[in-house]
């Protein structure tokens, strides 16, 4: 697995192919996207999805916190798909086991009462900022501040040699803001198109890879 | 009153118009009296209508002599057709000749477009007679006591059979069928067809697998010979002739004196763009046509289609540019003339839309055939031939289609509930389950009670539920309501209407098109060019626009295959042009220019030769191999050796493919020789090559789109209530990756595939192309440049892709492209 290392108003983030992102000198892991319960509520309304795909955003989960260890873990929104269902509680068994500190920047997704996650300990922000950089689920521009988001689910659609072409998701950043990728299983991406000052890392299985921006 | 008396009342009431019977009409009045099922094989226009509906009627008034002084309520016999334009003409017919013997039998339409309220007049109430589509009958189905209102049903009558056939709209009747036969013992099933090749199967399918029901049953032939003429418009200069492209433009003006010197023309294109160019770029020579110029298409509003369709009728209009929407149905008598543009693909489809003109008896049909592109020529010439052998293709019906029964199960369970027993026993009588095993069945069930095949924790799923004797019942509103919403098995994209700013709607038009559109942005539809203002729930609102140049949206799909009857022809018609002992076609003759050009810089290949050719260009090392077998075999075929090659060294290939053959690509240099060498065209280990070639999984993802539909997987919702459902809107794409990680046993998920090898690579096609190129002597060229009959492939854009990379290895090699 490979990991990439970039620098955000002199600080150091590293981007995992989990779409996951970790804020070096806070110990921060931000997490966009994940949409738990999804798979229950397709289920709910008589959609046979399979039942055993719940558990790969748990293992996902696991596989990042232990990777980074880190002292918290900020949910970018969407967290929870929809209503509350039984996902939840394999997500409250999962917090149990997690030792960080777990916060929650609501998205547009999040129509859980506030209460139950209070209950579980986890902290609920309609955004964060952080020094100069401000953590939200929708992507947003504010003066004097580098914006770090999800929502969007980026990707990426490359050109090659010999008519080749293929959509990735990816890390979408912009001179103020960075887009992270989603990180639920069950989830699609938006296809974004770069400007020349904008940088583009893809995910690519198990590596992230900045991609070379060109006209062709 | 005995037969000969029932006849005799058809005969009078004939004669009273001023008619004759035909003799098919007069066998099957027999037939049908006679108790007997059957197919009647008529061509439209033929009185195929009267063939029926007088035995119908007449079977009604022999069992209720007292029809008059004291009618029996309720639905006698239901008539489908596949399209409800046709089902106004088809109740006209009846009423004419109800109303002609004095019966007092009511006819009635029940379709997407009847409203709400006549819906409920006529629950509580049905017409005698009932004229419907595959989808309504399947509401009905849904509906509480279903069984009561079909109890009495004398027969059920399957129009443009044909159609049906080699759909799954198909396998929704044979299912339909199969629960009304036990419904109404009485019951006598009739379906009418066109010529196909395989009119006997079209029988076993549509009375099924029982034997009795078969040996009581017909097959009639109207036998009605037309004369077809065919014509090709050969391009005066065929050097300056494209030879590529699918518009034929080019050729507009040797179109005009034809549309000059007919009465009327229909003009069928092959898409719907097509078809807007056309109309556009007629119009802009030829303004003197305005009003007397239409078009016709499936995403034109149905009042202007009904309009258009009128104004044919009646001789109001010139000529008309449509699509396949004109293939069926309704009589146009004064159509004289047609003109195919572009390939057909299908003999069937060619002699279809030619016996849309000359239609009153004893006068030719007249088709002209326009090729868009050089090499189509070879096509007009092929054609030529096939219609004078009349030659036409199958239809090949589904097999196993769970998706279909998953959405039938569902439907009888949300009506009155169902046995499984009971209902196991009446689909192994249709043609497409026959052979489905128990476990199969019982996999099913588990798919509806529980979602899956075994209870889990943590588990809310919800559709069917079992009562405590065992019927299986939807007891839940909302899971009712979601179903009879989604039923129907045509799928497409999303469609938004179209509208004017102060109201009128114009059409629909498909959401990816318009999402590439800004406000302001011009774009040409039905005719029209149209300023977009915006986009708002499902509705996209524009108005007239002055400006001249404007997008044309391209609708997706409409990428056909040659049947293998005209790959058959147009392989003879080629291996045809090294022969000096025959003399050629004079379309062939025309080429000649091409075929001198093709020699010099690669071969014409003969009867025993396969011609591969490679060169390099800017875009990379190409190799262009020649099968002319159809799309859709080359479409396999490519995948394949692509496969083969790419296990010999990691490699990337992009794969173009025609009609004619295909192509593959790569940015990296890779050797014929070794594919000579390695004997990669062995028809050896196909079904688990082609298994095992990524492209296969890539053409099931696109199959598994119209399966998790039909079965409830995804829900398209309606588009006033599309907000709601948010929240359960998810890609078949997304699902289709959950199912291969997570339940790849998954009969749905394995049905994508079985389809992807039987319908859309027909594998049998397949095996038999390997096998013939296997006995030809393989000719490869090394060329300088792209040959003529390479360039209308290495130019196709919509490309497949493999690759034995991996993926981080190809994506150091690749740009993100920059917005412009």
């Amino acid at each position: 697995m490979e990991t990439t290392e970039i620098t955000i108003q002199n600080q150091t983030f590293t981007l995992h192919p989990s779409g996951a992102l970790f804020w070096k000198e806070k110990s921060y892991l931000l997490i966009a996207d994940v949409h738990f319960g999804k798979i229950t509520h397709f289920r709910k309304h008589g959609s046979g999805v399979p039942q055993e795909a719940i558990h790969k955003n748990i293992k996902d989960l696991d596989t990042v916190c232990s990777y980074f260890n880190p002292d918290t873990i900020i949910f970018m929104g969407d967290l929870f798909h929809s209503h509350l269902n039984t996902e939840w509680f394999l997500f409250e068994k999962w917090v149990e086991t997690i030792a960080s500190n777990i916060q929650l920047v609501t998205g547009n997704h999040d129509i859980i009462a506030p209460l139950h996650y209070e209950e579980l300990g986890i902290q609920i922000f309609e955004e964060r900022c952080v020094d100069t950089i401000l953590l939200t689920h929708h992507p947003e521009t504010r003066n004097g501040f580098f914006n770090i988001a999800g929502h969007i689910h980026p990707g990426v659609q490359l050109t090659g040699v010999g008519k080749q072409f293929l959509k990735v998701p990816c890390f979408f950043m912009k001179p103020n803001q960075l887009i992270q990728p989603a990180f639920g299983t069950f989830t699609g991406n938006y296809m974004l198109t770069p400007n020349p000052e904008d940088r583009v890392f893809a995910v690519a299985d198990d590596q992230v890879i900045e991609i070379v921006l060109g006209l062709q | 009153m005995n037969r000969a008396a029932l006849v005799e009342i058809a005969e009078a009431w004939f004669q009273e118009q001023d008619w004759k019977p035909f003799p098919f009409q007069k066998q099957t009045w027999q037939a049908f009296l006679q108790g007997k099922h059957g197919l009647l094989n008529a061509p439209t226009g033929s009185g195929k209508t009267y063939a029926l509906w007088i035995p119908i009627v007449l079977d009604i008034i022999k069992q209720n002599p007292e029809y008059k002084t004291n009618p029996k309520k309720g639905l006698k016999a239901i008539w489908i057709t596949p399209l409800r334009a046709l089902s106004v003409e088809i109740q006209q017919a009846a009423e004419r000749f109800v109303a002609g013997v004095d019966a007092p039998f009511t006819v009635g339409i029940r379709t997407g477009d009847t409203s709400q309220k006549e819906r409920t007049a006529q629950k509580r109430k049905m017409p005698d007679l009932l004229i419907t589509t595959p989808e309504s009958l399947q509401l009905l189905l849904a509906s509480k006591g279903y069984a009561k209102t079909f109890e009495n049903l004398h027969a059920v009558v399957i129009d443009e059979w044909h159609e049906l056939l080699g759909s799954k709209r198909g396998v929704q009747m044979e299912l339909a069928l199969s629960r009304l036969k036990v419904v109404a013992p009485r019951l006598r099933i009739w379906g009418i067809s066109a010529t196909i090749g395989n009119l006997e199967q079209a029988r076993d399918v549509l009375l099924g697998t029982d034997q009795k029901s078969l040996e009581n049953s017909v097959l009639i032939k109207a036998n009605i010979q037309k004369k077809i003429t065919v014509k090709s418009i050969i391009p005066k200069n065929i050097e300056t002739f494209p030879w590529r492209g699918h518009l034929g433009i080019h050729l507009l003006d040797e179109v005009l004196p034809i549309i000059d010197k007919s009465k009327s023309t229909l003009l069928f294109t092959n898409t719907r763009a097509q078809c807007e160019i056309w109309f556009q770029k007629i119009l802009a020579v030829r303004p003197e046509l305005a009003g007397s110029l239409a078009m016709h298409h499936g995403s034109i509003s149905k009042d202007t289609r009904l309009w258009v369709e009128n104004a044919i009728r009646s001789g109001d209009l010139k000529a008309v540019v449509c699509t396949s929407s004109l293939d069926l149905g309704v009589d146009f008598a004064p159509v004289e003339t047609i003109i195919q543009i572009g390939s057909p693909k299908g003999v069937a489809r060619f002699l279809q839309r030619a016996g849309r003109s000359g239609h009153q008896p004893g006068k030719e049909s007249v088709i002209h055939f326009l090729p868009t592109h050089a090499l189509e020529l070879i096509e007009a010439s092929a054609l030529q031939k096939a219609v004078k052998q009349k030659i036409v293709e199958d239809r090949i019906p589904y097999l196993n289609s769970y998706d279909v029964l998953v959405q039938y199960l569902v439907t009888l369970a949300v009506s009155d509930g169902f046995y499984p027993d009971t209902i196991f026993k009446e689909i192994q009588t249709t043609s497409c389950f026959q052979a489905i095993t128990q476990d199969q069945y019982q996999w099913i069930l588990n798919f509806l009670v529980l979602g899956s095949q075994s209870l889990q924790a943590y588990d809310e799923y919800r559709k069917v539920e079992i009562e405590e004797d065992g019927k299986f019942k939807v007891n839940s509103r909302a899971v009712s309501m979601r179903h009879r919403l989604q039923i129907g098995t045509i799928v497409s994209d999303a469609n938004l209407m179209v509208k004017y700013l102060k109201g009128g709607f114009i059409g629909t038009i498909e959401e990816w098109f318009v999402s590439k559109l800004k406000p302001g942005d011009v774009f040409t539809f039905a005719g029209r060019n149209l300023e977009l203002f915006k986009i708002k729930n499902m509705q996209v609102l524009v108005r007239k626009s002055n400006k001249k140049t404007a997008k044309v949206p391209s609708w997706m799909g409409g990428r056909m295959s040659f049947s293998s009857e005209m790959s058959d022809m147009l392989r003879d018609e080629l291996y045809n042009v090294n022969r000096t002992d025959l003399p050629l076609s004079k379309e062939l003759k025309a080429l000649e220019p091409i075929f001198t050009r093709q020699q010099r810089e690669s071969i014409i290949p003969s009867k025993n030769e396969f011609l591969i050719e490679t060169f390099k260009t800017r875009e990379g090392y190409h190799a262009v191999f020649y099968p002319f077998e159809g799309r859709f075999v080359h479409e396999a075929m490519a995948s394949l050796i692509a496969y083969r090659i790419s296990l010999l060294s990691p490699i990337t290939f992009t794969i173009a493919y025609n009609d004619y053959g295909f192509e593959l690509l790569s940015d990296q240099f890779f050797d014929i020789q070794e594919v000579i060498d390695n004997n990669l065209f062995t028809a050896a280990y196909l079904k688990s090559d082609l298994q095992k070639s990524l492209n296969a999984t890539e053409m099931a993802r696109r199959k598994f789109r119209d399966i998790a539909v039909i079965s409830g997987l995804v829900f398209t919702g309606y588009p006033d209530k599309q907000v709601k459902n948010k929240h359960l809107q998810s890609s078949s794409q997304l699902l289709f990756n959950v199912f291969a990680d997570y339940e790849p046993v998954n009969l749905l998920y394995q049905q994508a595939f079985t389809e992807t090898f039987d319908h859309q690579l027909e594998e049998g096609r397949l095996q038999l192309a390997m096998e013939r190129i296997e006995a030809q002597t393989i000719v490869w060229k090394d060329c300088e440049k792209p040959t003529p009959f390479s360039f209308p492939i290495i130019t196709d854009r919509l490309r497949e892709k493999l690759s034995s990379e991996k993926l981080a290895d190809r994506i150091k090699r690749m740009v993100a492209l920059l917005t412009k």
